[in-house]
Order: C-alpha cells, then sequence, then structure tokens
C-alpha cells in the first residue's frame, strides 16, 4: 500500500506541474518578428517612417519589369525580341501577360498599403504626436495611393477606386469606376496632399529630401491637369512650383552638376527630384532594389553582377529622335565607341564596344545603368542596384509649364512658356527656340524622359489619329550585321483599341463585374 | 518470466513417462525462449531455454503435443515414437490478435471501433526509399501516398482518404513514439518557411519542401498504424483532420541480445527519356521557325548535312547513381530491462548530377521495470541528414532546361569549362547550361534532429495505471547557397555569393493520462482521462555576402564586408488539451468507443473566445460471429464484424497571430519601412471536418480470404482558408509588398469514399506460401459551398512569363479541377475562317498578332460569337477515380518473391512541359521531336499549331491540348529473397540471414508522355495536383541487400 502511496504523490505533483500550465498566458502567442499594429504609432519618429515602405518594395513589381516593358516596348522607344516582352513591342498583349498582372498587382500593392496606413494611423496614433505630423504621414499616403491610381487609369483606363480595403473584404466583387471619376479620386488625393505634406525646400543634404512634400503634390497636380486638358489649372501649379524655389533643375540651377548626374546613385534624391521610388540594396531579402540595370545594361561587364542581358534596346526611332549636341543622347543611350568613365571604374571606365548590339539596334540603354558594384560605393548585387527611379522630376514642371500655356493653340511663343521650355533644351546643350508647337513639346518629353516611362502615355493623352500616325510610322525594326549595316524594317499596325490594356485575365476571372461597363463612383 | 518458472516447478510427477527433447524456432530461424510445450489435454508444461530447446516429461496417455509463443501460431504434432521435436512456430497469419495502437493506448485488432490500418515492419523492409512516408505507398487501403519530386529526400504527399483540407497542408499528423509532428513540409502552421530558406534568386525556387520524415531510419520502425477515421482520430483532435499515422519504433525483447544487420546497395537510373530533337532536327526546325518568324536564317544551319547530332541534355543531367543504406542494432532484455539500440547510414546520389542525400542515424529505446508499480522508459532518436537540393519543377530547373536546351550547345568548351550561348547569338533567348547549373550551384541542407520521449507509467492497483510523458523534437538545421562565380556563355557571374540560413525548432508536450481497465462478468471497461501540453518555438537567422575571391571556401567571412546582409524571423505557438475516453466491450460482442478532446490554441484569439475546439466522437461494433444463431453462416463466412463510427476532428495548420493585425519590418532606400502584413480576423475559429464510418470484415473460404470493406462520408467545414481576395484589393503576395488577405473560415467539402482490403492466404504449406493483398481506395470529392455566391478559388500558376488561371474550385464540383480552353484542333481552311468567332479580340488575317490558319481553334463554349475568357471551362480534374495497391508474396522453402503493383485510374495530368518545350514560341530552345510536324504552309495535315513567337501567344494558353490521361499501373517492386538453412547458420553462429534483390519502380504501364505519371501536389498543395512543370522523375532502382541477426 506504500508503494501505491509514493506513486500518487507523484501522480499528484505532475499534476501540479500540469496545472501551472493551464496559466491563461500560455496561449496567448503574439508575434515575436513582427509589431502588433495597435502598438505602433507612439512616437513622432514612429509616424515618420510609417510611409517608408510607400517608397519602396510595394512599387517592385512595377519597376522592375513591367514599367518599361509596358511603356517603352509600347511606345516605341525601345524594342525587344526576348519572349516575355516582345509582345509589347509588336502591340500584341493579352489579358494574360504576366508583366500587366505585375503592373496591376504592385500599383495595388501601393494602394493596400497607403489605405491601411490612412485607417490604421489615426485609430491607433498616440494622442500626445501633433497633428501636424500625423497629417503629413496621410498627406504621404494620399500621394502615393494618387500616384498609383494616376499608373493605373492611364494604363487599363477604368478600374475599381478603393478607400478602404478592409471594407472589401467580405464583399469584394468591385465594379470598375468611370475613367473620369478615378481622375477625380487622384486629384481628390493630390490636393490632400498638398494640404496636408510639409512644405520644403530641397537642399543638398539628399537624405532629406527623400519624402515628397506639398510642392511634389502642386507638381502632380499640375501634370494630372494637364492631362485633363486644364491648361489654366495645369499653369497655376506648374507655376506655383517653379514660383516655390523648391525644386532646381540639376545641371542648370545647381552648380557643379549635369544632366548625367541625375541617374548616378550617389545623387539620389537631388535637387530636382520631385517624387522617386527609393530603393537599397540587401542580399538577402528580394524586393527592395532596383532591378532594372539588370535588363537595361550591355553585358556583365557593366554591372560586374552576372546580369547584364540587354533585354531592351534603344529603336532606331529613338536614336534618331536625339538631335545632334543633345548631351542628353549619351546619357540614354550608349553608342559604340561611347566612353562612361563612371562605369567599371576599376578597370578605367568603360568603352562601348564596336559590335554592341542590344536587340539588333547596335546600340544599348545608357538611363539607369550604373555599373558595378564598386562604382556605387560597394553596394549592389545581381539585379541588385540602389539607384532611385524618378516618378516625377523638375524638368517635367517647367514643361508641363510650357505645354499648359501652349494649350490648344497651334503654336506659341509666350515668353513664360519659351522660358520654362528653353531651360530644357539649354540644359541639353541645344539652342533656344523661338516658338513652340504640340510637337515640339511631345520631341522634347519623348528625349527628355526616354526609358522613364513617359512616353507611351504622351502618345495616348494626345490626338488619337496622331498619335496613331506617329506610332505607325516608327521605325521598330533591326541593323543587319552588314557594315554599314542595313535595316530590316518592321512597323506595328496601331489600333485605337490598343491604347490601353486589358485587366489581366485571372483577375476578370474572379471578378466578372469587370466585363460590365464602368460605373460612377459614390464620392 | 516469474510465472512461467512457477509453472515449471508445478509439474505433477506421473508414471511411465516418455523423456521428449526439442528445439523451437521462429519462421526468420530464431530460437524461441521462453515457449510453451504443452501435452495436450493434460496438466503438463514446460516452457523453452534460452536457445529455445526444452526437455518434457509425457506421461503414457499423452499423444499430442502443443507448441505456442506469444504472437505465433500454435502447432501440434502428434507424439508417435518421435523422442525430438524440431518445431519452427509460424508468425500468426490472422491479424486478429494483433495488438493495434490507438493513440493514449492499445487495442487488440478485433476489438478497435474504428478504421485502422496497420503496416507491419516486414510489409516495408527492404525498401530502397530514404523516408518512411514513401514506403506507405499502396500499403493501406484509403491512403494515397504520391511522391512529389524524384529528388533524395523530397516530401511525399500523403493523403488519408481524400484531401480534406483547403489550406496547404493535407498531410497527416505523425505521432512517433508520442511525439507529434506535422507532415507538412513547408511548416505553414509554424515559421511558414521551407529548411531551404535562402532568396529565391539564389536557390532558384521550384518545390524547396522537404519531407519532415526523412531523419528517421525506417529499419527502427516496428509498426505503423494509420488512425482513418473521426472515431479513431479524435483523441488527437484539432490536429487530426488529415488523418493520424502513428509510428512506433522497435523494442527490445526479453532474452538473449540480438545483433540484426540490415542493408543494401542500389543503383538507381533513369526509368524514360523523352524524345527531344537533335541536332539536325533542331536545326532544320530553327531555320523553319526564322521562316516563320520573319527572321534571318542562321548562318551555321545553312547545311543540316555537315551537322552532327549534337548534345543530347537528357544524357548529360542523368545518371546512374549509386545508393546504400546500412543499419546495425542490438536488442535486448533482462532482470526487467529492455533496450533496442541502433545505428544507420544511408547514403543515395539523385538521378539527376548533384543531387544527393545522406543520413546518419542512432536510435536508444529502454525501458525497464523500476518495481512492481513504476516503468519507466525513453525512445530517442538523433539524426543528421544532408543534401543538396537541385533546382527543379519549374521553367528554369534542371530537367526542363535538359529538355529546351539547344543541341547545338556544348557542355564543356574545349578548356573544360563549361560552355553556354554565346553573347550577341542568341538575341537573349538562349538557354542556361543545365549541366553547369546543377553542378555549380550548392545548395545544401543539413538538418540535424533529436526526437525522443520518456516516460512513466505508474501502475497504482491491477486496474489503474498512470502515464506521464515528456516528449520534444529538437531540430536545428542548416542551408548553405554558394553561388561561384562563372562564365557560361554569355551567362557571366562575376561575384561569387554565399547564403547562410540557420534554422531551429523546438516542440515539447508534457502528456499525463490516467487508465482505468476492468473486466467484471461480461463487461469490459478501459477509460481514460488526460491533459496534455505543448509548445513549438522557431527561429532562424540568415547572412549573407558576396565578392568571393574564391570559389572553394564556403565561410561567411571570406566575402566582402560591402553590402553584407542578414536577417532573422522567431515565433512560437501552443495548445493545450483535455480528453477522455471510454472503451466498452459487453460480451465480447458489443464494442463502443466514446471519446472527447478539448483542444485550445494559441493560433485563435483569446479576446474573441474562440481559442478552444470541442471534437467529440463515438464508434460501436457488433461481433457477429461470436452471436449463437451465427454458428451456421460461420462455416461459410467467418469472423463477421461490422463497425460505425461518428466523430468530429479539428485543423489548426496555421500560422499564428492571423487574427490580428501586425507590422513587418522592410528596408527601404529611406530606413525601415513598415508594412502591414495581412487583413486580421478575429473571428478566426476552429477548422472541423465530420466523419461518419461504416465497416464490414469478415472472412470466406475458411478463412483464407480476409476483407474489409470500409465506407465513409467526411464533411469538412469551416475550412482554415486564406480568402483569395481579387489581387485589387490585395496587391502583390505580402514579401513583395501587397497586404495578405485574411484567413477565414470558409466552405463545406464532402468526401465519400471506399476503402476495400481482401487478403488471400493459402493455408500454411510445408514449402510453398503464398498470400495475396489487394487495397482498393476509391474518394469523391464535391465542393458543397465555398464563401459567398460565385464565389470561386482560382489559382493562378505563372509559369515562365506567363500568368494564367490554373486550377479552379467552385461549388458542386471537385476541388481544384484544372480550368482552361477547349480546343477543336487548328484552324486549316481560309475560305472558311472568317466566318469562326473571333478569338481574344484579334482579327483573323496574317499580320502579327491575328489568328491565322494553323492556329489553335478554341470552342466557343458559352457560344456568344467570341472567344474571350469567358469561355474557359473545366478541362480535367486531377483526382483518380480509384487507387490499388496489390502486394503478392509468395514463398517456396528458402525463397520467397515478393511483387508489388500499385497505380491509379483516371486522373488528368496538366504536362506543362508541352509548353515550354513544345510551344514553338522561341528560337535558342529545342522542343520535343514530335512538334517538327507543325503547321505551315506545306505542311498542312497536322494538329500541331503554327509557330508564333513570344511567350504571351493565344496557341499557348491553357487548354486541354495539354491535359493528359495520369492513369498509369506500376510494378513497383519485385523482390526476391533467400533464407539460408537455419542448421547451417548455426555453424556460423547466426540465426539468421537473408539475401534479396529486388527492382524498384520497374515498369509503368502508362500513356502519359511525359517522364512519370505520379506527379503528387505541387509543394504539398492541394490545389495544385497533378501539374508537371519538369518534376524530377522517380528514378528505376536496383538493390541487393543482406539482413542479418547473430
Amino acid at each position: 500500500m506504500k508503494l501505491y502511496y509514493n506513486s500518487l504523490k507523484i501522480a499528484g505533483l505532475s499534476a501540479i506541474l500540469l496545472l501551472t500550465n493551464c496559466s491563461k498566458d500560455f496561449l496567448n502567442k503574439p508575434p515575436e518578428d513582427q509589431i502588433v499594429t495597435a502598438n505602433f504609432y507612439k512616437t513622432e519618429e514612429q509616424v515618420v517612417a510609417s510611409t517608408n515602405i510607400l517608397y519602396g518594395l510595394p512599387w517592385f513589381n512595377f519597376n522592375t519589369k513591367a514599367f518599361w516593358a509596358i511603356t517603352e516596348l509600347s511606345g516605341g522607344n525601345g524594342r525587344s525580341w526576348s519572349g516575355d516582352v516582345v509582345n509589347f513591342s509588336d502591340l500584341t498583349v493579352t489579358g494574360d501577360n504576366q508583366l500587366l498582372y505585375s503592373a496591376w498587382e504592385s500599383l495595388y500593392s501601393v494602394v493596400a498599403q497607403s489605405n491601411m496606413l490612412l485607417v490604421n494611423l489615426p485609430k491607433y496614433v498616440d494622442p500626445s504626436i501633433s497633428q501636424t505630423v500625423v497629417n503629413n504621414a496621410l498627406g504621404e499616403a494620399h500621394f502615393m495611393r494618387g500616384m498609383a491610381y494616376f499608373f493605373l487609369v492611364r494604363l487599363f483606363g477604368a478600374v475599381p477606386i478603393i478607400e478602404n480595403n478592409f471594407e472589401h473584404v467580405y464583399d469584394p466583387l468591385l465594379p470598375r469606376h468611370r475613367v473620369e471619376d478615378v481622375y477625380q479620386f487622384i486629384i481628390n488625393d493630390f490636393t490632400f496632399a498638398e494640404a496636408n505634406c510639409y512644405s520644403k525646400l530641397r537642399t543638398s543634404t539628399y537624405a532629406n529630401n527623400a519624402h515628397v512634400s506639398s510642392g511634389s503634390a502642386s507638381a502632380m497636380l499640375a501634370k494630372i491637369y494637364l492631362y485633363l486638358k486644364d491648361y489654366p489649372k495645369a499653369r497655376e501649379k506648374s507655376e506655383l512650383v517653379i514660383n516655390s524655389g523648391e525644386f532646381k533643375l540639376y545641371g542648370l540651377e545647381v552648380p557643379g552638376t549635369d544632366f548625367d548626374g541625375l541617374f548616378r546613385t550617389k545623387n539620389n534624391n537631388n535637387e530636382e527630384s520631385i517624387v522617386a521610388l527609393q530603393w537599397t540594396v540587401d542580399l538577402v531579402k528580394y524586393g527592395v532594389q532596383n532591378a532594372v540595370q539588370a535588363s537595361f545594361a550591355l553585358n556583365s561587364t557593366i554591372t560586374g553582377t552576372g546580369d547584364g542581358w540587354a533585354v531592351l534596346g534603344p529603336t532606331i526611332d529613338l536614336q534618331r529622335a536625339f538631335e545632334p549636341g543633345d548631351i542628353r543622347r549619351k546619357s540614354t543611350i550608349m553608342l559604340p565607341g561611347d566612353f562612361y568613365p563612371e562605369i567599371n571604374q576599376a578597370a578605367g571606365g568603360f568603352t562601348v564596344p564596336e559590335d554592341a548590339n542590344a536587340q539588333g539596334t547596335r546600340a544599348a540603354i545608357k538611363k539607369y545603368v550604373v555599373g558595378t558594384p564598386a562604382d556605387n560605393g560597394g553596394i549592389g548585387a545581381m539585379q541588385k542596384t540602389a539607384n532611385n527611379t524618378y516618378l516625377m522630376r523638375m524638368a517635367e514642371v517647367y514643361l508641363v509649364h510650357a505645354e499648359s500655356i501652349l494649350a490648344d493653340q497651334e503654336s506659341t511663343s509666350d515668353p513664360a512658356a519659351l522660358a520654362s521650355f528653353n531651360k530644357i533644351r539649354r540644359r541639353a546643350g541645344l539652342g533656344d527656340k523661338p516658338s513652340i508647337t504640340q510637337d515640339d513639346i511631345l520631341q522634347e518629353r519623348r528625349v527628355e524622359f526616354a526609358i522613364e516611362g513617359d512616353y507611351w502615355f504622351d502618345l495616348g493623352r494626345i490626338n488619337r489619329a496622331k498619335a496613331i500616325n506617329i506610332m505607325n510610322n516608327q521605325e521598330r525594326g533591326t541593323y543587319s550585321n552588314d557594315n554599314p549595316p542595313e535595316i530590316y524594317s518592321a512597323h506595328i499596325n496601331m489600333t485605337e483599341d490598343k491604347f490601353l490594356f486589358p485587366i489581366p485575365t485571372s483577375e476578370v476571372a474572379k471578378n466578372p463585374k469587370f466585363m460590365e461597363a464602368p460605373v460612377p463612383y459614390e464620392f | 518470466m516469474l510465472c512461467l518458472c512457477s509453472i515449471l516447478t508445478h509439474i505433477p510427477a506421473y508414471a511411465q513417462v516418455k523423456n521428449i527433447k526439442g528445439v523451437i524456432h521462429d519462421d526468420k530461424g530464431n530460437a524461441l525462449p521462453g515457449a510453451t510445450v504443452k501435452v495436450k489435454n493434460l496438466n503438463v508444461a514446460v516452457v523453452t531455454d534460452a536457445d529455445g530447446k526444452f526437455t518434457i516429461n509425457v506421461p503414457a496417455e499423452g499423444k499430442v503435443l502443443v507448441f505456442s509463443f506469444i504472437g505465433l501460431e500454435t502447432s501440434e504434432e502428434p507424439i508417435g515414437q518421435k523422442t525430438h521435436f524440431d518445431i519452427i512456430l509460424k508468425t500468426a497469419a490472422r491479424n486478429l490478435g494483433d495488438v493495434v495502437v490507438i493513440g493514449y493506448g492499445s487495442q487488440n485488432r478485433q476489438d478497435v471501433n474504428g478504421s485502422v490500418s496497420s503496416v507491419k515492419a516486414k510489409d516495408i523492409e527492404n525498401l530502397a526509399q530514404s523516408s518512411i512516408d514513401q514506403m506507405l505507398q499502396g500499403k493501406a487501403a484509403g491512403v494515397m501516398v504520391t511522391q512529389n519530386s524524384g529528388q533524395p529526400g523530397s516530401l511525399t504527399s500523403v493523403r488519408i482518404r481524400g484531401v480534406t483540407s483547403l489550406t496547404m497542408s493535407n498531410e497527416p499528423l505523425y505521432v512517433i513514439d508520442g511525439v507529434q509532428i506535422s507532415g507538412d513540409g513547408r511548416n505553414a502552421s509554424s515559421s511558414g518557411r521551407s529548411v531551404v530558406s535562402g532568396p529565391q534568386s539564389l536557390s532558384g525556387g521550384g518545390q524547396t519542401a522537404l519531407s519532415p520524415l526523412a531523419a528517421l531510419n525506417p529499419n527502427d520502425i516496428l509498426s505503423i498504424d494509420i488512425l482513418k477515421d473521426a472515431s479513431a482520430t479524435a483523441i488527437f483532435g484539432s490536429r487530426a483532420s488529415n488523418g493520424v499515422v502513428i509510428i512506433t519504433t522497435k523494442k527490445g525483447k526479453n532474452g538473449t541480445g540480438r545483433l540484426n544487420y540490415d542493408g543494401y546497395y542500389g543503383i538507381q537510373q533513369p526509368s524514360k527519356y523523352l524524345d527531344v530533337m537533335n541536332l539536325r532536327q533542331y536545326a532544320t526546325l530553327e531555320n523553319e521557325l526564322a521562316t516563320a518568324y520573319g527572321v534571318e536564317p542562321r548562318q551555321e544551319f545553312a547545311d543540316i548535312s555537315l551537322l552532327g547530332k549534337g548534345t543530347d541534355w537528357q544524357r548529360e543531367i542523368f545518371q546512374d547513381a549509386a545508393m546504400q543504406n546500412h543499419s546495425l542494432s542490438f536488442s535486448g532484455g533482462k532482470d526487467g530491462v529492455n533496450y533496442y539500440l541502433s545505428g544507420g547510414f544511408m547514403d543515395q546520389d539523385g538521378i539527376v548530377i548533384g543531387s544527393y542525400f545522406k543520413r546518419y542515424s542512432v536510435r536508444a529505446n529502454v525501458d525497464g521495470q523500476v518495481n512492481r508499480w513504476l516503468k519507466v522508459g525513453t525512445n530517442i532518436t538523433a539524426s543528421r541528414t544532408k543534401e543538396n537540393i537541385t533546382v527543379n519543377d519549374l521553367k528554369e530547373g534542371i530537367v526542363s532546361l535538359a529538355l529546351q536546351q539547344a543541341p547545338d550547345i556544348a557542355v564543356y568548351n574545349m578548356d573544360g569549362t563549361f560552355a553556354g550561348p554565346e553573347a550577341g547569338k542568341d538575341d537573349g533567348e538562349g538557354n542556361e547550361n543545365p549541366v553547369a547549373k546543377a553542378l555549380s550551384v550548392k545548395n545544401w541542407v543539413t538538418r540535424n534532429k533529436i526526437l525522443g520521449n520518456i516516460y512513466a507509467d505508474f501502475t497504482f492497483s491491477k486496474d489503474v495505471s498512470f502515464r506521464s510523458e515528456l516528449s520534444g523534437d529538437f531540430n536545428f538545421a542548416g542551408n548553405t547557397i554558394f553561388k561561384p562565380t562563372y562564365k557560361w556563355g554569355r551567362f557571366e557571374n562575376k561575384s561569387a555569393t554565399l547564403y547562410e540560413g540557420r534554422n531551429n525548432s523546438i516542440f515539447w508536450s508534457v502528456r499525463n493520462y490516467l487508465t482505468y481497465h476492468h473486466v467484471f462478468d461480461k463487461h469490459s471497461i478501459t477509460a481514460m482521462v488526460g491533459h496534455e501540453a505543448m509548445e513549438s518555438s522557431w527561429e532562424g537567422i540568415s547572412a549573407m555576402r558576396q565578392g568571393f575571391y574564391t570559389n572553394d571556401i564556403y565561410a561567411i567571412d571570406a566575402g566582402s564586408v560591402d553590402g553584407a546582409s542578414n536577417g532573422g524571423y522567431k515565433g512560437s505557438g501552443s495548445q493545450q488539451s483535455f480528453y477522455g475516453r471510454v472503451l466498452y466491450d459487453f460480451n465480447n460482442r458489443y464494442g463502443l468507443t466514446a471519446t472527447m478532446r478539448a483542444d485550445g490554441s494559441s493560433k485563435y484569439d483569446q479576446i474573441a473566445k474562440n481559442q478552444w475546439g470541442y471534437f467529440p466522437a463515438f464508434a460501436a461494433s457488433w461481433k457477429l460471429y461470436n452471436e449463437p444463431f451465427m454458428q451456421q453462416i460461420n462455416k461459410v463466412v467467418n469472423n463477421i464484424r461490422l463497425k460505425a463510427g461518428w466523430g468530429v476532428v479539428g485543423n489548426q495548420d496555421i500560422a499564428g497571430f492571423l487574427y490580428g493585425s501586425s507590422l513587418a519590418a522592410e528596408p527601404t532606400g529611406m530606413g525601415t519601412g513598415f508594412r502591414t502584413a495581412r487583413f486580421p480576423n478575429p473571428d478566426l475559429k476552429w477548422e472541423s471536418a465530420t466523419q461518419t464510418n461504416i465497416g464490414i470484415d469478415f472472412s470466406v473460404l475458411n478463412e483464407r480470404l480476409f476483407a474489409t470493406v470500409e465506407w465513409y462520408s467526411k464533411i469538412s467545414k469551416d475550412f482554415l482558408y486564406q480568402l483569395p481576395l481579387p489581387t485589387y484589393l490585395t496587391g502583390a503576395p505580402d514579401y513583395n509588398g501587397g497586404v495578405a488577405p485574411p484567413y477565414v473560415n470558409l466552405g463545406k467539402m464532402h468526401n465519400q469514399g471506399i476503402d476495400v482490403t481482401l487478403t488471400y492466404k493459402t493455408m500454411p504449406g510445408k514449402d510453398f506460401n503464398w498470400s495475396s493483398t489487394l487495397t482498393f481506395s476509391q474518394y469523391k470529392n464535391n465542393v458543397q459551398e465555398l464563401y459567398l455566391k460565385d464565389f470561386d478559388i482560382t489559382k493562378t500558376l505563372t509559369s515562365g512569363f506567363l500568368s494564367f488561371p490554373l486550377t479552379r474550385t467552385i461549388e458542386g464540383q471537385s476541388m481544384g479541377l484544372f480550368y482552361g480552353y477547349k480546343a477543336d484542333g487548328i484552324f486549316k481552311d481560309a475560305a472558311s475562317i472568317h466566318d469562326q468567332p473571333r478569338q481574344f479580340g484579334a482579327d483573323f488575317g496574317e499580320a502579327n498578332g491575328e489568328t491565322w490558319l494553323g492556329d489553335v481553334k478554341y470552342v466557343d463554349v458559352n457560344g456568344d460569337g467570341e472567344v474571350n475568357e469567358l469561355d474557359r471551362t473545366f478541362i480535367g480534374s486531377p483526382h483518380p477515380k480509384f487507387t490499388f495497391g496489390f502486394n503478392n508474396t509468395f514463398s517456396y522453402k528458402n525463397i520467397d518473391l515478393n511483387i508489388f503493383l500499385q497505380g491509379s485510374y483516371g486522373n488528368k495530368i496538366l504536362n506543362l512541359t508541352k509548353v515550354s518545350a513544345g510551344g514553338l514560341q522561341r528560337l535558342y530552345t529545342n522542343q520535343f521531336a514530335d512538334v517538327a510536324d507543325f503547321y505551315r504552309a506545306d505542311n498542312t495535315d497536322t494538329d500541331i499549331p503554327r509557330a508564333r513567337r513570344g511567350d504571351d501567344n493565344p496557341n499557348l494558353f491553357l487548354s486541354d491540348r495539354f491535359m493528359e490521361d495520369g492513369s498509369y499501373l506500376r510494378i513497383q517492386t519485385v523482390n526476391l529473397g533467400y533464407n539460408f538453412n537455419p542448421a547451417l547458420l548455426r555453424r556460423l553462429h547466426l540465426t539468421r540471414l537473408k539475401a534479396f534483390a529486388s527492382v524498384q519502380n520497374l515498369y509503368t504501364f502508362t500513356k502519359y508522355s511525359g517522364y512519370d505519371p505520379e506527379v503528387g501536389a505541387y509543394n504539398g498543395d492541394a490545389l495544385q495536383l497533378g501539374i508537371d512543370n519538369g518534376r524530377y522523375p522517380t528514378p528505376r532502382v536496383i538493390t541487393f541487400g543482406l539482413n542479418a541477426e547473430f
């Protein structure tokens, strides 16, 4: 009996052990490597940092391949045979296209993350934090959401407007909203940002320039009003930005700089930058970096990291678009014999070889090509660089300004328009124009912003017949291997319906409402 | 032992005795100590000594001797004039007396009311497989085992009675000597990452889930009990909805120590090569494609007759690979202490060059009777596995690349370095050298595991006992990925990169339960109550550097500090449970089981009070054969037993804190950013599955044919499912900056099926014995409810540069059906083409992007006069109509032969290699030989569409053109063994020696055109069944081995 008694004692001890485990906390396991949202936004630093994400990761899939494949290939600035992007080159894109999907999901990532911040920040912010700080953060979120919608509406036309993702989780089949409503939504967002973001003056302390400002929002509004052909407002906003002196034209208004310097990693967030995506290099994480150099660079001598696939080549048409003496050409396109001292510095610079031939163009892309990790302060890896992607820079405000004055006229020699327009030409090393036409503006915009993803959208907003005519006459062919080379000419057959892309099939499959006509949005 | 001795002392003395001597062995030639020898109808008995020898004095009236031993068939021999008996007792032919482990206890097979299949060590011995899950294939009805990849050590999917859950894992819970291990190689419910943890840019992606069971040495396993229905699994409550596999390892037996050696050596071979073009065919094709695409033909292909056969890439990446396995064990027992110690070594090279798997394992199982009321013991295994993972199951994988790589590219340059397409010579369309890729990029995974338990059994009285058990599973894994500097043609890497990841996970549980067992009159009752608490925690860190000056040193410090990066993660989860069970039997006729379990889990919100789930189950059985009125029937049909069960089990295989909202830190150019990780859902609760099981056991033909037929119906509901929201609400996957959709409880699904097991045995004969077991499993899967009306779950596949819906799940259909277009041949008639529905908005015409002769003619399914997205429809089911296993064992004297067939019928496979290597969409890419017959102006009598450039081309849209019949019948194993004579062995001081030769995966009868119709689930995902995207094929293995016992 004693034995049993002993064993009962042991069992009793185990039972006590067991009951101590029953404490309530045993089943409470909050995340250990993430911050519970309700516990954040408690200091000013936390609120300021809360918007950082909107400048990076969510944009990654758009930036990496989609933006240049969709805009530069379709627009005729670039060409490619590569099976993954060729369908943009000849405008035979279907809704199954992976890059359209990348763009769609990435832009809606930006919308989702912005909305999360817009909902969570007011809900959880510590009351001791000043309203100005909170409003600035909310302004940035509105700004980035507007930015994403501006791309969406230009790529796909009518798309669903989402202000609070939580509200639709259990009723997800949204209709598409009318294009005009999407634009109104965008204007509202930027107007909020203009009213709530800090006013800034861009200085040579570049790190302080990274977040957008009230002036950034004004600049974007100028561009959007231009798209809506609201010329007085476009002029008003562009003049507001020009007169504020917040941003300066690199190479013209900033001593010791030049146009080419805009595209160096070390000049991220320079005085000309209005809004830019902020990349970094993390070897472990994929998606926080700029990956375009991998596709653009002619070879891996330039990148030093095994990539450099020359998937994009500048079309013969783009090569011809540069006037002689335009310094922007060498910063945009590499031609055989060009020398770039800043690339592959370890080997004394990079000379473009005579047989350079990206996609049959006998040239290669230079813009956004920044060289080896060593050329960039040791930062970089395969498909990874840390140079910013411009979403807008000051040069565009000047061109928007000039165009807003030109408005619907054939041409103008208005001094204010000429002053803005010729600033851009002067910086490019070109002579002033005495008067400017629609074609001049389009041409100037094309060469200034080539490979920055804008020309396709310009073609989409000008007179349709004219745009079709321009596109059908673009030389999208290749050079032969002969010397001198012959041109294997290639042209596309542009039609009215190709200016917008189909919404990705996988989305349409999930939401049959996308097959219906767009509906008005209730603001 | 004590009681046996007491029998000895009680032998009464008789006059006129006859002295008889003898020895008893089991059918493996082991001497049997402690066997009973009895004179029939007389109270005279002895037991054998340590050498199995006995001496018995038989009274004159004794006519027959009865030899018996627990677990072996009793044998009767007439005495006659004999004075010496050499007896072999055979293993009990009937399973009726088997003990089945049912979780927190065990039961005799004939008393189990739930549905339990058992696999014994003998059924899986000498199989050349690295992990035990693979060995279950075809061995148990209702258990569908498919190997997802032929890569050594890779994840196998095990589906017990169909697909229960829509969540990622449908793998059963494994309980190894009491330690619970999830079968999910993706660790979805803990860290959410596979051990292959490196960035995809380095590791290459593909299937990365590894088998969590690969660490166990199959030779250590005594038995596997598979709990299939809810009444059996409910005792495991929340983790049991996919079924439970209980693995029991070997124990020592009382008697002399035994030393066992089991080993084999084998050669693995690719079982099939696909017919891709050789250089001449390829050059011809390239010339024709150039014409079709309107580009300059390549000069080097101007004269085909000058060309040779070129590189045969398949034969370059596949190899005959060796595998060997050796296991040594010591076991025995003395004075109440039993021990089993073993050491194992396995070394398997993969048939794809570069891949391999090695395992070193040790095990110690010891238990001892401390005193009359206390027994303690431990089962511990420690193992280390090391493997090299090659990239597969995607377009850029080694196998896919071998199909696509052009035959005009050499493997090596003249100087011995790897070759590749030259810069400027392939328009950026060429492919990487798969041999170089397989051999250069290292992706090593080492896993160290310590798994085991210690327990104490207290016996309070004859009826009451208490067990206290502490279990643990400690895993320390490392992943090293090294990408060297290389130059393979234009593919050049100037900076070597090293990734080091360390992942640790720790699981422990404390379990206490009290068991009461009592028999009074005709009633037998066993009741059990208990408590259990478990916690798992995980953490990992990673480091990465580049700029290595050498490709030979894989140490992080050898890299450049510039840009060095690191990362980490950690987390934990916990669960506690109360449970109880009553087993009741009346008069050995009526059995009843009632189970209840309550589980509280940290996965659910404490505040919303959803943490606790309750899982009841009942089962009953009726042994008809024990009823008096059955006596007549028993002569024809014996052992009829009916059983029925009902129960509810749960599932919680999701990550932690899905009910709440959190922010994940991400680097940005302006400092750390904070990404909203997901949509929270505080209402998240348990997923449950309710299952009804009805079964009958019987035997006919004088107990030679045994049958078990079971019908089940399983309704799973409230799936823990990540709501597949449209992308406009979530953005990209969370790692790309989107907000992960919420997990919700969604839908209802019905699985209904029949499991049949038929076993036929000849009566034990002197020389020849034969037994066959047929297992047949059939299930039907029907999704009854989804989230909302018109709601569907669409799985999108991104393959290469296309993204399209792949499978779709809607109400009223099976889950995960293939979804795409229906093709109706190709356009061949220019006159009528303009009358056809327009396809995808393109005009009919010869211009680029237009639809023209030779293009696939898709069916306008909805009849709206246009072919577009709305015409996608269901084009095939990956679910088999039935699966089966047929195991045949023959023995003649010392020779035994085992033939095992296995197969699947009626499932479809989506063969995506036909898109990448048969799509005619690119130059510089090799293709299957049969597509040479593609449509062109001078070749119109064909069904193969014309060549169109670019991946995004309507001819390659997912359609029934890529669906294939996945039925197969495989000769899985042929094993021939020879047992050496016991007499001979005794001279060699061996008790048993068997030599065997076997062939695994000998031949597969199938219509499937790819490597292997056994495709499995992509990374274990139930909605991505049957997708062949360049799967690592399962090899044919020829092995030779020995089993020896000293």
